[in-house]
Order: C-alpha cells, then structure tokens, then sequence
C-alpha cells in the first residue's frame, strides 16, 4: 500500500532521513537512570571541589576550569542522552552543536578585546 | 498527498458572508500567503513612516541653521527614522513578506512549519511596532537607533524604555520566522528537491535565518539589561557602577552587524533569482552563490569589532576585526563576479525588476567598496561619525537592500495578485529610484570626506551646496517612492491577468496557479531538475526571436 | 503549541496514508506528509527555538565573564553570601525534575498513560520546589535590605539583622565587609547625586548580585512558563491526547524544561561555588 506513487515520492521528502531512522532510535529507561546516577556523582564532585577549595588554597583559574568542566560535562550528559540529540537527525545535532560554537564565538572575540585592552582598568579617579 | 479535494481557487478568494468573517479571515489566518499581505501591508506603512522622518530631517538640512527644529527634535527625528527603518522596515522587510509568501511555494511544500507561529510573528511585529510608535507619539527617543550606554541608561530624557521594548519584541517577532524557515527549508522540501536543486534565495533565506537566530538573542539580552538599568539604576554598563559601557557596544554589535546581512543577504537571494530569470539562462556558479551566502552568515559573526574602531577598544582587536572584515568582501564580491558573468551572453530583458536588479548591482557595488574604505582602520577613524558612513550604509540599505525588495515585489506580483502592474510606469518609476537616489546619497561621500559629521543639524556654510543636492535628490527618491505605491495598487483592478508565469521563469512557485491556492499545489510536485534549468540554447533562441513583450 | 488538532477540514490526510492509523488522521497537520515529518520538524524547530535561549542566557554570561575577569576576589567574597547549601539543594530538584520528564518521554513512548502522568506530576512538584526554595533565598535578601534577620522575621516583625546589609543592587546597596575595599572604588562612584550612604554603590560587589539577581530571575521566568508547559502537557495527556504514536508534544515540552535544567548547571557553580 506503501507503493502508491505519491506516498513513494514522499519517502525522499526532506533530507530522506526519515527512512534513514524510521525505527527512531530508542533510549531505555535503564540508560536514564544511569545517566542520572552520573548527574548525582558528578554533582556530588562539583561541591565537593568546591569544599576541598575552601580548605586548601588552589589557583583560582584552577577551581575555575574544574567546576566548568563538570558543568560542561553535566550538559552534555543531559543533552545527550535526556534530549536525545544522540538518536536524533543530523540537522538537529548541528543545531544542538551550533549554539555553544556561537556562544563560544561571542565569548573568545570579545574576551580577546579585554585581554589586549588591559581590563579592568587600574581603580582610582581617571588620569 | 494527491487529493484531488482540494478546491483550487486563490488564496485571496473570500466567501465570507460579512465583514467581521472577512476581517477574521485575514487576521487569525495561518495561510503563509495571507500572512505575507499583512506583513507587507505592516511593514510599507512603517516604510512610509520611516521615510517621513527623512523627509523632515532633510527639510532641516537644506539650511545650515536649525530653523525647522532644534537640535533635540532633530536627535529625536534622526533616531525615529533609524528605528522605523531598521528595526521595522530592513530587517524584516524581504523575509517577511517576499519569504514568507515564497518559501513554501519554492520548497514545494502546502505551508511554512509553524503556520501558527508564523501568524503569532506578525502580531509580535505589530505588537513591537506599537510600542516604537507609542515611544514617538510620547515625544520620541534621542538615543540614535543604536542606544549607546551611558546614554541611553543613565542620561537620557526620552522614551528609551518604549523604544527598547519595542525593539526586544520585533526581534522575537523575526526569530519565530526565522525558526519558520529553517525548520521548513529542512524537512518539507519537495521530494527530489536536493539542496543543490534549491533556489538561491531560498539559500539566502536560510543563510539570514541562521544569523537571526545565531544573533537576536543577544540584542534583546542587551536591550533588556539597558532597560533594568534605567528602571532601577543598577546596572553593568555604567562606569558610575563599577560597569563597562563597551560591554554593550560588543553585545550590541554582535547582533547589529550581522543584522546588516540579516537585510542584505535576503536581497542577494532575490537579485539572483532576476538575474537568471531576464538573462533567460542558468546562473552562473551556482554553488559559489550558495556557500558565499553561507560564508556570509559565518564570517558575519566575526567582524562586529569594526563598529568599535573608536571606542577604546584594543587596537590589537581592531586590527583582528580589520582584517576579518576584509575577507568578507571575497563571499561578497563572488555574487557580484557571478551575476555578471550570467548577463554575459544572456537574452537581457529590461523589465522593471531587471532594472531594479541592475541598479542594485552598480549601487551594491559601491556601497561595498566603500565598506572596505570603511574597513580600514586608519581611514575609518579618519571619516567616523562622518556623512561618509551615513552615505556607505544606505548605498547598500537602499540601494541594495530597498531596490531588491522592489524588484521583487515587482517579479512576484503578478504571483501575489494574479495581475501585472504596469510595465511602463514601473520603468519609470525604477530610473526615477536610481536617479534619486545617486542625487540624494552620492554628495554625502563628499560631504563626509570633507568632515561634516552624521546628526547635527547645524553645519558650515560650505556644506550647503552638497546638502541642497542631497535633500533635492531625497525629493527625487521620494517621488519614486509613491509611484508604485499607486500603480501597484491600480493593477490589482485594472491589471492585465498575469498567468502562471508571465516571465517563464524557472521555479516551483511559478508551477502553481496566480495568485496560488490555500494549499499552494494540487499535487506536491516532484522535482527532476536542477533550478534555473533553462535550456542552453534559450538565450540565442530569443535573441533571434525576439520576445514579444520586451519594452526594448 | 502544535498540540491541538488541525482547525481546516479541507485537507484531512488522504486515506491512502502510509501508516493507516487512524491516529494519525487526528494529528496529522494539513501541510505534513506523514507523522514522522510532522514529528521530526517539531524537535528541530524547537532545537532551533533553544538555540536562541542559549544565546539569550549566553548575554548573561559573556557580562559575567567580563566582570569575573576583572574582579576576582570580588566575586570570591560576594559569592559568600549566597546560600550555597540551598543552591546546592536545588540544583539535585532540577536535575530530578529532568530524570522524570526523560521518563515522561518515555512513558508517553511507550504508551503508559499511568506513568506518564505520575512523572508529570513529579516535575509539577519539583518545579513549584525550586520556585520556592529561590523564592525564599530572594526573600532573605530582601529581608536582611529591611533590616530583618530574615524572612519570617521580616513579616513577623522579630529578629532584627546585627550588621546592616543590603545585597539587593539599588542606592541601599550595603555590602558588609566591604567597607576597606570601597575606599579604592570611591574614584569610580561619584555618586553625590544619591543621597544614601555610598556602601558598595559604584563598587563591583554591586554587578556580582546585579549579575546573581538578572540571571536567576530570568531563569525563574523559564521556570515559570515551562511549568505552565508541563501543566498543559499533564492536560493534554489525561485527556488522553497523547499516544504512543503520537507524543510530539512532550517530547518538545521536555526539551524547553531540560533546557532550563542546563542553564542551572551552570548558573549554580558561577555564583554559588566562587572562591
């Protein structure tokens, strides 16, 4: 019945993803909860870090880097696997990916601005 | 999905017993088309009123004295026309109405995505546009289109809260179409329609989509933070609290540059649509065209510094944003290479929008060379805040920008309506456009160059010369302004019926009936073909034909 | 919402379709050719939607980068007056509330109505946790600018606040221990047109909570209406609306509210766990 002419024609509708992932890809709910225990450890870390910090003196940009690469990590786990970007189609994942590299784009031009421009600015009344 | 149900008459039919069932057909709409008519009805009025306040501001200048108004009713009429124009005429201008009423039809598909949140983007745009104009008929906002802080958040005694809401919601408003486009260019292209079978501006449309989404946020997040720090006078942007004011100008800039290619990149797409279809032949390095859109939209995001050169930012940045801004030429300048090399040996036919596609080209080009002048750190600094800039940008807002929505909405009238305007008047009117509008702005390069600084209203002596010029020729620009507004609306009684495809163009929308049914295609239409698929040979042919109906 | 079902009969979905369920005739949209488009579209639109919240929050951020750059130790002290511990607590409410609507999408997958509506309602619980958890943190701000020891306090008319502290950004802007550090800042607040004592007015301890206040009100309104979402999508599934073949709609809900989720992730170590 599938063999109509128009309803074949409309198999190559779009990007012919569809057929591509017609049994759209299945996350178990065991894979859930494992995602979720991981959320919880790499939560118990991030506060933890943060106490450990608290207690001995780390460099600053260090503590930095490790809260927001669990963060980071904490987002790619939900985004992954809770939003499913892992089994969805190419254009999705692309635009998944497309807001960090834009964010990521505003924050290192600019940035670069303040660092060549010597910010902030030493405190006192303007010279 | 054959059905063969579906009642083929155009979108436009009513048979709606009363008014009040025809107001409601049109205004809870969710037909792509309709929705199109209300956009370009919205966004002509705010065309007009836009160019009302570059009447006045042109008035004033003609004296070096300011004895129309005073300098504060001049700050707020300059900034009016600038708000109007950007934020509710070019930005939305060609996506809305053009791509709005084009897309689904080039893509094949019944309607947009989202058909309801394409109708909830008009009432965000109308919603926007009433709190701009509340913001003007309150006694208007001195800030100048771009809201520079401390100004606009601590100093100013205007409107700027109105004004900025207003802004905030429009860019909504072009976000949900944004959405609307990439999601349908995506999944609802017609079958065997591949993506380098699609037309350029459908590439073009995607490629604005892509930055309005990419970029929109950001302005609004500005937008809103300078009005928190109006409201309550906390903020990040006050040096008086500890904050950076060229904080905003980055944020603000990485939207508002790409925003210059949110308008000039729809305008692209519908220049090369005319130039394939009045050459009568296949456009020249189609996939050049495509992927310099796309490098557009990219290298677009990495240039907004040159907006900065004079504001303390790093010069090392400046020198970045420099070079970055020069490699934005190349995608730029391919289009322009490839438009020309596909009149070459083509069957040129002067029809209105290939005069309007014309004019764009010899305007866009000097509205981009002098973008590279402008690009350059030294000569930017030299002629910043000058009439320079004011005469660069609207050599490719207007002149790029206004000449190719007019241009198309010329093409795809006879689609929209059904009927052709007139073909004599439009000629007119084009030339009359062209004229005026070298009269108005070129005089402002040299103005510029010789230093009159952009919003005074009180100048030199021996500036005048030039602004009389200028303000004669905005006179000019005017009158071909309202040329069409009257033939356009003449046609829709007395026009000519159009047919399919009055100009045999290539293209899907041109497959279906004029003015198109609600649901566009009686069948979806399968596509075997590459677009501009016109025969190798069908350029001789007319030329030795010579078509009927060519005017020259 | 693409949720409700289609308003123009003149293009009901040919009968030669596909798939043949009759549940697809309901929800199958006029201008899509089969559910599976019509559900893929969806995701990427809403994809698309959440790619312009990221850059929204991403506003927020790049300001707090810049500022964090500049005023390290700032930052460090401000963010001591945070109620961490509460943070804490409701970044595991989010991270929950983002477990039971993964399983409400599964739920809803699988066709048990039962467990789709227990998740839903979890979340509904969750979500209003986090609001009142935040809102009670506000409240202690607000509380110590009224001179209230806290917000029970502050109602109640009792314990009254030893220090005098005021970390709402405003003219009453008082940080307490900032006192050595604002005699360095003074050059920058040149505030004599405000009349309150200076306190922090002009010093950067004011952008980390005007920063604090913006970006977790903000996210609060995403919290608002994806509770309104979920609320709707809980309708719509006891309505029975949604079925194993179709439930685009939480699937889409579910994405805005995982969204949000992550924006937490990050909000929570930028301004609770500074040192």
């Amino acid at each position: 019945m599938a063999k109509t002419s128009t309803s074949a024609g409309h198999g190559a509708h779009g990007d012919g993803a569809h057929s591509e992932h017609a049994a759209h890809a299945h996350i178990s709910r065991g894979t859930y909860y494992r995602v979720f225990a991981a959320l919880m450890v790499l939560m118990a870390l991030t506060v933890g870090a943060w106490w450990i910090e608290g207690i001995v003196a780390l460099p600053r940009l260090l503590g930095v880097a490790i809260a927001m690469a669990i963060a980071i990590a904490k987002t790619t786990l939900i985004v992954l696997y809770f939003m499913h970007v892992k089994v969805s189609e190419r254009a999705t994942q692309l635009y998944a990916a497309a807001a960090f590299i834009g964010f990521a784009i505003m924050v290192i031009i600019t940035m670069g601005d303040y660092f060549a421009r010597g910010w902030p600015p030493p405190p006192g009344p303007l010279p | 999905m054959a059905t063969t149900a579906l009642p083929q008459r155009g979108y436009l039919h009513d048979d709606t017993p009363n008014l009040g069932e025809w107001i409601r057909s049109w205004l809870f709409t969710v037909d792509h088309k309709r929705i199109a008519i209300l956009y370009l009805l919205a966004i002509n009025f705010f065309f007009l009123l836009g160019g009302l306040a570059a009447t006045f501001v042109r008035i004033e200048l003609i004296t070096p004295q300011g004895d129309l108004m005073s300098s504060d009713v001049y700050n707020r009429m300059f900034t009016l026309h600038g708000v109007i124009m950007i934020f509710f005429f070019l930005i939305p201008a060609i996506p809305a109405v053009l791509g709005n009423f084009l897309m689904p039809l080039m893509l094949g598909a019944r309607d947009l995505a989202f058909p309801r949140l394409n109708l909830l983007s008009w009432y965000l745009y109308m919603f926007g546009g009433v709190f701009a104009l509340s913001a003007a008929v309150l006694g208007g906002v001195d800030t100048g289109w771009t809201f520079y802080t401390p100004f606009s958040s601590t100093y100013s005694n205007s409107n700027v809260i109105l004004t900025i809401t207003g802004a905030f919601i429009m860019g909504f408003s072009s976000i949900a179409t944004a959405v609307n486009f990439i999601a349908t260019t995506h999944k609802m292209r017609a079958p065997g329609l591949t993506w380098f079978r699609l037309p350029l501006f459908v590439w073009a449309m995607y490629a604005t989509s892509l930055v309005i989404v990419l970029a929109t946020p950001v302005v609004g997040i500005a937008l809103l933070l300078v009005a928190i720090e109006r409201i309550w006078g906390v903020g990040i942007f006050d040096p008086a609290l500890g904050g950076d004011p060229v904080l905003f100008q980055h944020l603000f800039w990485f939207y508002s540059h790409p925003a210059v290619y949110i308008m000039i990149l729809p305008a692209f797409g519908v220049i090369s649509e005319l130039i394939s279809t009045f050459s009568r032949k296949r456009i020249f390095g189609y996939e050049f065209i495509a992927f310099s859109s796309m490098a557009i939209a990219i290298l677009g995001f990495l240039v907004w510094g040159h907006h900065m050169f004079v504001s303390s930012q790093s010069v090392y940045s400046s020198l970045v944003f420099s070079f970055i801004t020069m490699l934005i030429a190349i995608p730029s300048a391919i289009k322009v290479f490839n438009w020309t090399a596909t009149l070459y040996k083509g069957s040129i036919s002067y029809r209105t929008p290939m005069l309007y596609a014309l004019g764009f080209m010899g305007l866009f080009v000097i509205g981009g060379l002098t973008g590279i002048f402008l690009g350059v750190v030294a000569i930017d600094i030299h002629v910043t805040d000058t009439y320079f800039v004011v005469a660069h940008f609207h050599y490719v807002m207007v002149g790029g920008t206004i000449m190719a929505y007019l241009g198309g909405i010329h093409f795809w009238w006879p689609k929209m309506t059904g009927r052709m305007y007139n073909e004599i008047w439009g000629g007119i009117s084009a030339l009359i456009i062209f004229v005026g509008f070298n009269m108005t702005f070129f005089p402002q390069f040299v103005l510029g160059y010789l230093g009159m600084p952009r919003r005074y209203h009180v100048y030199p002596e021996e500036f005048q010369i030039l602004h009389v010029l200028s303000s004669a020729g905005a006179t000019v620009l005017a009158v071909g302004f309202v040329i069409p507004i009257i033939y356009l609306m003449l046609s829709l009684k007395t026009g000519r019926i159009a047919g399919d495809n009055p100009w045999e163009a290539t293209g899907l929308e041109w497959r279906t009936s004029s003015p198109p049914p609600t649901h566009n295609f009686e069948a979806i239409p399968v596509v075997t073909t590459e677009a501009y698929a016109y025969p190798p040979e069908a350029a001789a042919r007319d030329a030795a034909e010579w078509r009927p109906g060519s005017p020259l | 919402m693409a949720t409700t079902t289609p308003t123009t009969p003149t293009a009901t979905p040919a009968p030669a379709h596909e798939h043949g369920h009759e549940a697809h005739g309901r929800e199958l949209l006029h201008h899509f050719e089969s559910a599976q488009q019509q559900k893929e579209t969806a995701t990427l639109g809403m994809w698309i939607f959440l790619v312009t919240e990221i850059m929204l929050f991403g506003g927020i951020f790049m300001a707090y980068i810049v500022y964090r750059w500049a005023f390290p130790d700032v930052w460090a002290e401000a963010a001591h007056h945070l109620n961490t511990p509460l943070g804490a607590v409701n970044t595991v409410v989010l991270l929950v509330s983002s477990l039971t609507v993964a399983l409400a999408v599964n739920a809803a997958e699988e066709g048990n109505r039962r467990r789709l509506l227990t998740m839903l309602g979890i979340t509904l619980l969750l979500g209003a946790t986090f609001l009142v958890i935040k809102g009670y943190e506000y409240s202690e701000k607000f509380a110590h600018c009224a001179g209230a020891a806290n917000p029970v306090a502050w109602v109640t008319g009792g314990a009254r606040l030893g220090e005098s502290e005021c970390l709402v950004p405003g003219r009453n802007f008082i940080f307490p221990e900032a006192h050595g550090a604002e005699g360095a800042e003074a050059g920058h607040g040149t505030a004599d047109s405000y009349a309150q004592p200076q306190a922090g007015l002009g010093s950067p301890y004011q952008l980390f909570y005007f920063l604090y206040f913006v970006a977790t009100g903000l996210h609060a309104v995403h919290m608002v209406i994806g509770l309104t979402i979920v609320s709707i999508l809980t309708f719509i599934a006891w309505r029975g609306v949604i079925t194993p073949t179709y439930y685009t709609p939480i699937e889409v809900g579910g994405l805005y509210w995982h969204l949000i989720d992550i924006i937490w992730v990050f909000l929570f170590p930028l301004f609770y766990l500074v040192h």
